[in-house]
């Protein structure tokens, strides 16, 4: 069960019947591509299917059933792989140096070129293939697993692939629909089977289907063998929620709706089995055509590379060109001891040009080294994609699913309200946020041992419990309440008939609550016939007795979202006529008798504390009634039941007619359980400037409120609901007339959007207008989304500080989310559980998959993997953070380290007559990126932190810096490129302005070679130097690695000058270093050149920290003085509900060898030597001076002198 | 701060020391051209049979202790040009054995269809005019030998190879050598080969081992053989007394003490500013959040 949603496009199919093949193919490329943003159009033709009767579904060809969630198929692997791979400019430069190297001009060995390109490339395309591979052993399993078909008389199993349209099957209970089907029969009684479509919508409560009535029969083999028939229906297309068609059995024509068709995806649950037409098939499935291309995602750095590395080959192209410029004036025969030809121009031979662009391959290894680094991410998750990290620093929006995300899809009884008396005790995870804010400490409510805790009921109270209700004021109020919530329900106990083994299945998870309530109250149903409800009440007539009960169950007046309430009338062993019903509080007041106001005051006041506490309410009520007025509703009740026309209109009215003086008996508050630690996460997260969207196939009501319960919205926020439950829309959906109600809902969505915008724009305007909400269903987003309205829309939903999106398909979730990423260019972030989530979480730059209970397709589908929504925090705010920085500083730095380097050797080309002469020796150049300045980088990469895990969750606001960019802007890069250049400039005209002359007593002259060492040898300590500076946290591994760099320069100057091999080579630094270093010249050099160099840096980074602070700084000073324990302790405040997972990552955080202080600069020179000694004083006990004199490096820069 | 308290000292010293070494400058390239040929360098330096002689008197400014470095100074001469880099071939250099291998040479890498030893354009072009140093008519010995490094001199010129088919070609570039002594002994030569980093270089020439007096003259006989007529070099004659940090170079003596004054300056300004304008560390107002709480 693994990716049937992960297919990567969707294809169509040929044409409906075999007449339409040649409208059909013009179709085909056009409706090739799923384009996001609209809602796939639908194909104005139309199939038929012979039932059961392949041969007459020959001639169509309709698709296999089989399916490929492949990326690449052996022929195709190699050219889309490749091509893949040269979408990196990075990639495909180097192909190029590649390609020119081999030519004879260039100056360069082309092995250089090619092995590491090639190796890159390999490494890639193994990796490719190897994930295509278990993508394709995915889909083989899938493809093979066997379902039961239709063929001579009896069953058969076959491998899904085999299956065809038109072919009976048998779904078994909890099996996998193989294919879209049309239901036909069921053994449920009224052809009734219920199905789980997690899957599709991430809800797990069960969905009732009904076959149609003529098809009931069809269950057995022998029976179903007769079927013969012909669907007319749609063309296959992405929409989950709507299906038309016809089914023409035995002349008649029978419509088709949504109810019947069982879509592929979703499983059979409390149904032996059933008997179902195959309509659509593999990829042609509702659920594949909603599932989109795997895209391969690229962090926007990368792309922001990319350009950097296109900059930078524009400056190199232009350095080249001058160089050839100058090259050509510069050439002349006068040089007579070049030996030239006598051609001149044959000197504009671009030789000089390659000489340059090597440099810049240079910037490939940046690609390697953070490759190299993404491996580390001690997150207490799982990083699927490794080059995503520092996005995770730039994250904007979220957008987030609701069910298994933000909840747990845990309903449970909290507390209650019976007869104006609130009862429970426990205390929702908004209610602890308030009076957190409000500075209030909540004592963890002592659980009482008695406490009954099972799934679905989280109510503690002493005084309802154990039959203690009966001593309560009113303890009639009290039973009546029970036996509400025992008998009005459409649940089905299943299993054992014992409290402790019975599991409810129930529509909606709201009810199994009520009902498992009801058991721990004493009231234990546990049998349902068609006419009776056998409930076991224990303490009824006294304490402690035990007796079964069976009502007897006369009308069931059923829930739906009109009505908004249920009512079961009754009667007791006894006799009593009684009406049970429970709905939304607005309703059942109406339909209140009068009187009694204290108990309707009170227990509305109750409502609204339930409903402000993120709980879902019911209003229960009863009415007794006699049995003449029953019979004569009843009379009603049954005509209207039989009605042909308007069915479901009539129930209703008739419905009125008995659900009115009703008397209140209390109201019930059931938690939709958040998942741990929301409410908080999001309040930091928002404080983080980062906007949260909910996007979730739940009803209005439900969303609404999950979005109070995670304090989306609470009541001081302006909301603005677009919805198409209106009464104008409705009225016109119930004409009937598609096109009509179209037309009127896009009419309504666009002026409603119109109106919120310009209320919107008015709130803004004004100072302290309210925060806005938006709240849109799917209906209205299908339209809104439409291109003419999808700018209102972003600009509405930009406006807005939290957005909640109902009943919303997968696709629409990715067409929002994409919304976002395209149209305002942000980074977006999707997070989600289910497989409904997968489309959104790949539409997303970022995708993080929860690994919860719904299986792990958005794991499979995620770019990180999460085990609750409230690591959010760690994952963005603090290893999002740190990612995020330190990318941009090492990207910074290699960017800064190759363009000192490389400009050294541009300011030496204008002294070498254009020629292209190299500056160094190779291997100096080639070492220099992986050896010389490689591991500090890395180091920095690894483990550099601005401020400490704890402080970055207690200053979310920090998180900001990442989403404005502050650290990779093009200001940021030009202020490094001026520093490259002022370096360089020092590199290259110290050495050489400091070498014109004899060098020791012995007068020897130094070569091109000595001069060019020098200056290396200072480029790798300032180099290597300008990291320390870079570095928030300087721990010893910082030191290690700089320290080893330098050493590890010395070591291979040392040995490479010293051995000669008998190798033809230019022995260029024969012997230099010793030449060198037996003059003064080397080591006054060697003191000043880096001294000078990172001169500039420092004075900068002094007037930055001191007149510009970054919001960092600030918070490494405000903590400066707080040793590490303090924050600790109050991290382990935090910490001790945290799970072992992230106590883990948070031990890890305070090991000792991470000292990371604030020593921004806090040292006394720039110069490579001081540093050493400088963190030495750091590291010292502090004195009350030394406090001091980390504090800033002003005072750094005094202390010495005055001590 | 203290970068100034190390700088500033080392400066000085440096400085020093370089004042110290006395130095004799002296261009000639323009005045040794007979007058009939001003205007006609070239034809004068290419003709075989010119009279190249040409005599200079130098005057000792200050005492010169011995040993005082002859140096010849070359400008605009891109020894440094990517052509001219490449153009030599160690392996030959260093071994008999390895007469034959000539690759990078070109153009310079056999004449008259045998290899030359040692091949390429720096060999080739080897500096060669001649310096002859007289002191009151009494002729002081310039000695020749170790002015190239030893490293050189040991293991990248083999003692066992003799020049060979040298500046045979049509086109004389420069110095011949004599074929009967090792390369490793020939040190102009050697010298020649470790080409200069820039196009304005000096070579060591010589050591004169004697004491010069202050206001001595000196008279100078030279041989103006080397071409840099033909694209523009000037020619220099540098007499020059070390010291512990070498040659006459003020360069790091002012550069030590421009950086340790900037260094003092800047820890004054950052006294100043501190004193003028404090910042309260950590002052949670300069949040950006805080400062503007309405905007982010």
């Amino acid at each position: 069960m693994g990716g049937w949603d992960r297919i990567r496009g969707s294809r169509t199919r040929l044409g409906g019947g075999g007449s339409r093949n040649s409208q059909a193919s013009d179709r085909q490329s056009s409706s090739r591509t799923v384009r996001l943003g609209s809602v796939r159009p639908q194909h104005p033709g139309h199939r038929t299917i012979y039932c059961n009767d392949r041969d007459a579904n020959l001639p169509v060809r309709f698709k296999g059933n089989s399916i490929s969630t492949t990326k690449y198929n052996v022929a195709t692997f190699f050219p889309k792989g490749l091509f893949e791979q040269f979408r990196r400019v990075a990639n495909l430069y180097f192909l190029m140096i590649s390609i020119l190297s081999t030519t004879p001009i260039s100056p360069v060995n082309p092995v250089t070129n090619m092995v590491p390109l090639s190796l890159v490339l390999l490494v890639s395309l193994v990796k490719e293939a190897f994930e295509d591979w278990k993508r394709l052993q995915n889909d083989m399993v899938i493809n093979s697993s066997p379902i039961d078909i239709l063929q001579d008389q009896k069953w058969e199993s076959i491998p899904w692939k085999k299956l065809q349209v038109g072919d009976l099957v048998r779904v078994k209970q909890d099996g996998f629909f193989p294919a879209d089907l049309l239901l036909l029969a069921s053994t449920n009684p009224d052809g009734v089977c219920y199905t789980e479509t997690a899957n599709l919508d991430g809800e797990t409560n069960l969905k009732i289907r009904k076959a149609l009535e003529r098809t009931w029969d069809y269950l057995l083999p022998d029976k179903a063998a007769e079927f013969k028939g012909e669907i007319q229906c749609e063309q296959p297309n992405n929409s989950l929620y709507t299906f038309t068609g016809n089914l023409i059995i035995q002349k008649q024509t029978l419509p088709l709706s949504p109810n019947q068709i069982l879509l592929r995806g979703c499983s059979l649950r409390n149904t032996e089995y059933i008997v179902g037409v195959v309509v659509f098939t593999g990829h042609e499935t509702k659920v594949m055509m909603n599932s989109m291309n795997v895209p391969s995602k690229r962090s926007t750095l990368e792309r922001k590379l990319d350009k950097l590395i296109l900059t930078l080959f524009g400056v190199l192209f232009l350095m080249c060109l001058i160089g050839a410029i100058g090259s050509g004036v510069f050439i002349s025969r006068k040089y007579y001891y070049l030996g030239l030809d006598e051609s001149v121009e044959d000197q504009f031979n671009p030789n000089n040009r390659f000489v340059m662009i090597k440099f810049i391959q240079s910037t490939q290894f940046i690609n390697k080294d953070l490759h190299m680094y993404h491996v580390e991410s001690n997150t207490p998750a799982l990083a699927r994609t490794s080059n995503l990290n520092e996005e995770l620093g730039q994250v904007e929006y979220i957008f987030s699913d609701k069910t298994g995300t933000l909840t747990r899809n845990l309903m449970e009884f909290f507390k209650c309200s019976i007869g104006g008396e609130v009862y429970g005790t426990g205390i929702t995870e908004i209610e602890k946020g308030g009076a957190q804010r409000n500075g209030l400490r909540i004592d963890g409510v002592k659980k009482a041992t008695t406490t009954v805790h099972e799934k679905g009921f989280n109510f503690d109270d002493p005084r309802l419990m154990l039959g203690a209700w009966r001593n309560e004021r009113d303890p009639d109020s009290c039973k009546e309440f029970f036996r509400c919530l025992a008998i009005c329900h459409t649940v089905l106990p299943e299993g054992d008939e014992t409290p402790e083994k019975i599991t409810y299945q129930a529509a909606s998870p709201d009810e199994a609550a009520l009902v498992t309530a009801a058991k721990n109250f004493g009231f234990f149903f546990y049998r349902r016939t068609p006419t009776m409800i056998m409930v076991r009440e224990s303490h009824v007539e006294k304490m402690g007795k035990i007796e079964d009960v069976s009502y007897e169950i006369l009308s069931v007046l059923e829930f739906n979202s009109t009505r908004k309430r249920q009512s079961v009338i009754c009667r007791y062993p006894n006799g009593r006529l009684v009406l049970y019903c429970k709905g939304a509080d607005t309703v059942i007041y109406e339909r209140l008798a009068h009187g009694n106001h204290n108990i309707k005051k009170t227990t509305r006041e109750h409502l609204e504390e339930f409903g402000s506490a993120g709980l879902r309410t019911l209003c229960l009520a009863y009415r007794d009634l006699s049995s003449d007025l029953y019979e004569t509703w009843n009379e009603k009740f049954i005509q209207a039941k039989s009605a042909l026309r308007e069915r479901e209109k009539k129930l209703d009215e008739v419905a009125d007619l008995i659900e009115k003086d009703l008397i209140l008996i209390g109201s019930t508050a059931i938690e939709d359980k958040l998942q741990d630690g929301v409410p908080s996460c999001i309040e930091t997260l928002s404080r983080a400037g980062i906007k949260i969207w909910v996007l979730t196939g739940d009803k209005m009501e439900t969303a609404i409120n999950i979005a109070y319960a995670c304090s989306l919205i609470n009541n001081d926020m302006k909301q603005f609901i677009i919805s198409s439950e209106t009464e104008a829309i409705r009225e016109v959906e119930s004409r009937g007339d598609t096109v009509e109600t179209e037309r009127v809902i896009r009419a309504s969505v666009k002026q409603e959007l119109k109106r919120c915008l310009e209320e919107a724009q008015h709130y803004l305007h004004t100072v302290s207008g309210p925060k806005l909400a938006l709240i849109i269903d799917g209906k209205c987003l299908m339209y809104a989304l439409d291109p003419n309205l999808r700018v209102t829309l972003l600009n509405l939903s930009l406006n807005c500080s939290s957005v909640v999106c109902c009943r919303v398909s997968p696709l629409q979730k990715a067409q929002v989310t994409s919304l976002v990423k395209k149209g305002a260019r942000k980074i977006t972030l999707s997070i989600g559980d289910g497989a409904n989530d997968v489309s959104m979480i790949q539409a997303a730059h970022v995708g993080v998959g929860i690994s919860g209970l719904e299986g792990m397709q958005a794991v499979m589908a995620s770019d990180f993997a999460i085990a609750q929504f409230r690591f959010l925090t760690d994952l963005l705010l603090v290893h999002g953070r740190w990612s995020y920085l330190r990318i941009c500083k090492v990207v910074t730095y290699f960017f800064y380290k190759n363009l000192t380097f490389t400009l050294t050797q541009f300011w030496f080309t204008f002294q070498t007559g254009f020629s292209g002469q190299r500056f160094y020796d190779d291997w100096f150049q080639s070492l220099y990126n992986v050896i010389f300045t490689a591991l500090p980088v890395i180091i920095v990469g690894l483990f550099d932190e601005d401020v400490s895990a704890p402080l970055s969750k207690k200053y979310p606001e920090l998180y900001k810096e990442g989403i404005r960019n502050t650290f990779f802007k093009w200001r940021v890069l030009s202020v490094w490129a001026f520093f490259s250049v002022y370096q360089s400039l020092v590199f290259y005209y110290f050495t050489i302005a400091a070498s014109r002359k004899g060098h020791n007593t012995s007068g020897k002259i130094f070569g091109l070679w000595d001069v060019s060492t020098m200056a290396f040898t200072c480029i790798v300590i300032t180099v290597n130097g300008r990291l320390l500076m870079a570095c928030n946290s300087i721990t010893r591994w910082h030191h290690i690695s700089i320290a080893g760099s330098i050493v590890a320069w010395f070591v291979f100057i040392f040995l490479y000058s010293g051995v000669s091999t008998p190798y033809d080579r230019q022995e260029n630094i024969f012997f230099v270093i010793y030449v060198l270093m037996s003059t003064s010249y080397f080591y006054l050099t060697l003191l000043l050149v880096p001294v000078v160099a990172l001169l500039g840096d420092f004075v900068y980074q002094g007037i930055q920290r001191w007149f510009f602070p970054y919001d960092y700084q600030i918070i490494q000073e405000i903590h400066r003085n707080e040793p590490e324990v303090s924050s600790r302790t109050e991290l382990m405040e935090i910490g001790h509900h945290l799970t072992p997972d992230e106590e883990r990552s948070f031990a890890i955080a305070q090991l000792p060898r991470e000292t990371s202080k604030h020593t921004g600069f806090a040292f006394d020179s720039p110069g490579y030597e001081s540093f050493f000694a400088s963190q030495a004083g750091v590291l010292a006990p502090q004195k009350p001076w030394d406090v001091a004199r980390r504090a800033s490096m002003r005072s750094q820069q005094r202390t010495p002198k005055k001590n | 701060m203290l970068i100034s308290v190390i700088f500033i000292p080392i400066g000085v010293a440096s400085l020093l020391a370089s004042r110290d070494v006395v130095e004799i400058v002296d261009r000639y390239e323009t005045d040794c051209i007979p007058a009939n040929y001003t205007g006609d360098e070239l034809s004068f330096i290419q003709d075989p049979s010119s009279n190249k002689t040409c005599s200079r008197t130098l005057t000792v400014p200050k005492h010169m202790k011995q040993p005082i470095y002859v140096y010849y100074q070359l400008d605009n001469f891109y020894q440094n040009h990517r052509r001219y880099v490449k153009s030599r071939n160690d392996k030959q250099l260093r071994s008999a054995d390895n007469a034959n291998s000539t690759s990078g040479c070109d153009p310079e890498d056999r004449a008259n269809g045998s290899p030359i030893v040692p091949c390429g354009l720096i060999a080739w072009s080897l500096f060669n005019d001649t310096y002859n140093f007289s002191l009151n008519n009494e002729a002081l010995t310039v000695n020749t030998s170790g002015i190239s490094w030893k490293s050189d001199r040991d293991k990248k010129f083999g003692d066992n190879v003799y020049p060979r088919n040298f500046q045979n070609g049509t086109l004389i570039g420069g110095k011949r050598l004599d074929p009967s002594r090792p390369l490793s002994e020939q040190e102009d030569l050697i010298v020649w080969m470790r080409t200069a980093a820039l196009p304005t270089f000096r070579k060591l020439y010589g050591k004169i081992e004697v004491d010069l007096e202050a206001n001595s003259t000196i008279s100078v006989t030279l041989e103006n053989n080397y071409n840099t007529y033909s694209f523009g070099g000037k020619k220099k004659l540098v007499l020059s007394t070390t010291r512990w940090l070498g040659g006459k170079n003020d360069f790091l003596g002012i550069a030590y003490l421009t950086v340790g004054g900037l260094c003092f300056f800047l820890a004054m300004a950052f006294i100043v500013v501190y004193l003028v304008k404090p910042r309260q560390l950590g002052d949670p107002s300069y949040l950006s959040w805080n400062r503007s709480p309405s905007g982010h």
